[in-house]
């Protein structure tokens, strides 16, 4: 990753360049001028010979007129614009205020009725508890369920438009503290705008913030019912699984450089539930792993996640002719899982990952019972 | 060569006051919610006659809110950046200076993101948290400024040439500090740090920073133009100057404070902006001739353009999606450099 403008090949230009510069640069009539100065130079400071003289008293009246004219006419230009008329809306009565998962205080009207997601997993939330007529934006990224891309789109999740957030007067925006920006929130709260942030560190956060979501949005059924039914989804898994001894696996985000997960993502709570315990032992999120480390851990499978199978099943192909890569057992094997990208976000889809990648891992458990 | 009058001077920046004031209309206009000329030229006036409560329009929150306030942004970081590199030409009688050059914006980065990382381990009342990170920024580019001129002084004086290359070397050992930061620490802290890198304007800053900003600049502009004659006189050399009466060193104090206070503030508060100190100064030269009691308040002006050109550009090229505007001051900035390059050397 390349940052700017590397300073380092300035070096090599700037002194060839300094003495056609210095020609360059000199006006033309510029001996002339010095001797001016040279006569009434003063110490230092504005010198009354700072301005040549002679049109000032030709026309004195006249100057000075557009000089103040000028003058105001940059003040103006500068000081219009910052004037800045704040509306500062008092609390109207029918606000309440609840508080988000960061512990921020957020003032919401009674019913909440106009919906902006700022992040995919939140869209998802919405969807799984109904709530879709109430999303009026989402970003760019929200393509699940495939209704989510065809609402108002208001930019990524990291650089959404405020203008379009505005525009859409949102009753409340839903954020994710692990990949929207602070300065985000922010500039939304500088505006007036309340801003929900939910921030699931395990699969149990995303249930609960899941939940309370659903009451804060002013529908407490919904919520309660998708919670029960993810409970209960993520329990049978918990009891096919039981006593049966975990696989080592290596989560691969990225592949060149290899990146994996940490141990305090909602993602290596996902492994852990779906019977898998990552080789990665790090407190980063997301941590850029070693591949001979990871040679030498041996996982018993790469897990993957894609919505695409087929795209990662190819490239494992390239893989396992790369040197490295090809002295992982899982690669010479092709122990491959392949989990949605939902593995990533979340939301309510994330129990399917948790089922997706348990049936993978431990065929044999989920044949049985089947 | 007509002498420079002070009648000169006032006509056109007037001149260039007009076009900024065209620009800033434009720019108005443009961006991700539409908005019509008709209604903004009619909220326009309402906010010159001082009646802006009556702004009734839909979008009137959005342009008074959103946009004036970015557009307003990019005049004072435009101007602020413009003014420095060309103040840093002048001094280092190089024309490849500009405020990054001298490893500024590479410091402050680094402030910004330490600034980032210790933030949510301190508890800070919301209206200190907000104003947090470019306060990092700021001591970054006052440490480096620090750093790069003591390491510049060359038997108790500041030599060009040490300087330049002091603050080369100091700004890539900053961006290769940036980058262990980056690697090394959780994401979620490092977040923003790319789009800091790429100039970010998207980001309103708190009023308050926003008087800081225009005061610094004002105060810093006011400082360096005092100096405007005795730049003129440098351009023949520093030896030649001093014999013509000049106080070079102090000269060269004040402009090189004066400039980093500015080129601090703008990198403090939009991240890095590339090109603007480098190429503006470089046309309004072309247009104006060298005398820097033309040249600065010039370039002023073109930066001030440059840069909410840019920022227009860079909210309505891929919305609703928005660009850093360091990227598209970037892209058009690098090529037009090489033009002017050329067409120099031909």
């Amino acid at each position: 990753m390349k940052i700017g403008r590397g300073p380092a090949t300035v070096i090599g230009v700037f002194a060839a360049r300094e003495e056609v510069v210095s020609q360059a640069t000199l006006p033309a009539a510029r001996s002339e001028t010095l001797r001016e100065k040279e006569l009434r130079r003063k110490p230092y400071g504005i010198s009354w010979g700072f301005f040549v003289f002679e049109g000032w008293r030709r026309v004195p009246r006249n100057t000075s007129q557009m000089t103040r004219a000028a003058v105001g006419l940059l003040l103006g230009v500068a000081f219009a614009f910052s004037a800045q008329v704040r509306a500062q809306s008092s609390p109207a009565p029918g606000l309440r205020e609840v508080t988000d998962d960061t512990g921020r205080i957020v003032k919401l009207p009674q019913a909440v009725r106009r919906i902006v997601s700022l992040a995919p997993s939140s869209t998802e939330t919405v969807y799984a508890l109904g709530l879709q007529d109430r999303l009026v934006g989402d970003t760019d990224y929200c393509d699940y369920p495939a209704d989510a891309a065809k609402k108002h789109k208001v930019g990524g999740a990291i650089n959404p438009n405020m203008e379009e957030i505005a525009a859409l007067k949102p009753d409340v925006v839903l954020v994710v503290k692990s990949l929207n920006r602070l300065e985000t929130v922010r500039a939304l709260e500088q505006l007036g705008i309340s801003v929900y942030a939910t921030d699931p560190h395990n699969v149990n956060d995303v249930l609960a913030s899941m939940k309370k979501l659903s009451e804060v949005l002013g529908t407490e059924k919904p919520g309660n019912a998708l919670d029960q039914k993810l409970e209960e989804r993520l329990k049978i898994v918990r009891e096919k699984l039981h006593g049966v001894p975990p696989k080592s696996v290596l989560f691969v985000v990225w592949t060149d450089p290899l990146q994996s997960v940490g141990k305090k993502t909602f993602i290596a709570d996902v492994l852990d539930r779906a019977g898998a315990t990552s080789v990665v032992e790090s407190k980063q999120d997301w941590p850029q792993f070693s591949l001979e480390e990871a040679v030498r851990l041996q996982p018993e499978y790469l897990v993957f996640a894609s919505s695409h199978s087929e795209t990662v099943r190819n490239d494992v192909e390239a893989l396992a002719l790369k040197p490295g890569w090809s002295a992982m057992d899982a690669v010479k094997k092709r122990k491959i899982a392949v989990v949605s990208d939902a593995i990533n976000r979340p939301g309510p889809r994330i129990v399917d990952a948790v089922e997706e990648l348990a049936r993978q891992l431990h065929p044999e458990v989920f044949a049985e019972k089947n | 060569m007509q002498p420079l009058t002070l009648g000169k001077v006032a006509v056109r920046c007037g001149i260039l006051a007009v076009i900024l004031f065209v620009v800033v209309v434009i720019a108005l206009k443009f961006g991700a919610v539409p908005v019509s000329l008709y209604g903004l030229g009619k909220d326009l006036i309402r906010v010159l006659i001082g009646r802006s409560s009556q702004i009734s329009s839909e979008y009137g929150m959005i342009i008074r809110e959103i946009r004036l306030p970015r557009i307003a942004l990019g005049i004072f970081v435009g101007a602020s950046l413009s003014v420095a590199g060309t103040s840093f030409q002048a001094l280092l009688r190089n024309p490849l200076a500009d405020p990054y050059v001298l490893g500024v914006s590479y410091g402050a980065a680094v402030g910004s993101i330490l600034a980032l990382v210790i933030e949510p381990h301190v508890a800070l009342r919301p209206e200190i948290a907000a104003v947090f990170t470019p306060i990092g920024g700021f001591i970054g580019a006052t440490f480096t400024i620090a750093t790069v001129y003591l390491l510049g002084r060359y038997h108790g004086d500041i030599d060009s040439k040490t300087l330049l290359l002091s603050g080369v070397i100091v700004g890539s050992f900053f961006s290769a500090m940036i980058l262990l930061l980056i690697t090394m620490l959780p994401s979620s802290s490092t977040r923003g740090v790319v789009y800091w890198l790429m100039g970010d304007l998207s980001t309103p800053i708190p009023p308050i920073l926003g008087w800081v900003l225009r005061v610094g600049f004002f105060a810093g502009f006011a400082l360096i133009y005092l100096t405007a004659s005795d730049l003129n006189l440098l351009l023949a050399g520093e030896k030649e100057a001093m014999h013509l009466g000049v106080d070079v060193k102090k000269v060269r104090l004040v402009v090189y404070l004066s400039a980093s206070l500015l080129t601090g503030l703008a990198v403090s508060v939009s991240g890095s902006i590339g090109y603007v100190g480098l190429i503006v100064p470089h046309l309004m030269r072309m247009i104006f001739g060298t005398d820097y009691r033309m040249l600065l308040p010039a370039a002023a002006f073109g930066g001030a353009i440059a840069v909410v050109i840019a920022d227009t550009m860079a909210r309505t090229i891929a919305a609703p999606s928005e660009l850093g505007v360091g990227a598209v001051t970037a892209m058009a900035g690098a090529p037009l450099f090489i033009y002017l390059l050329r067409r120099r050397l031909a």
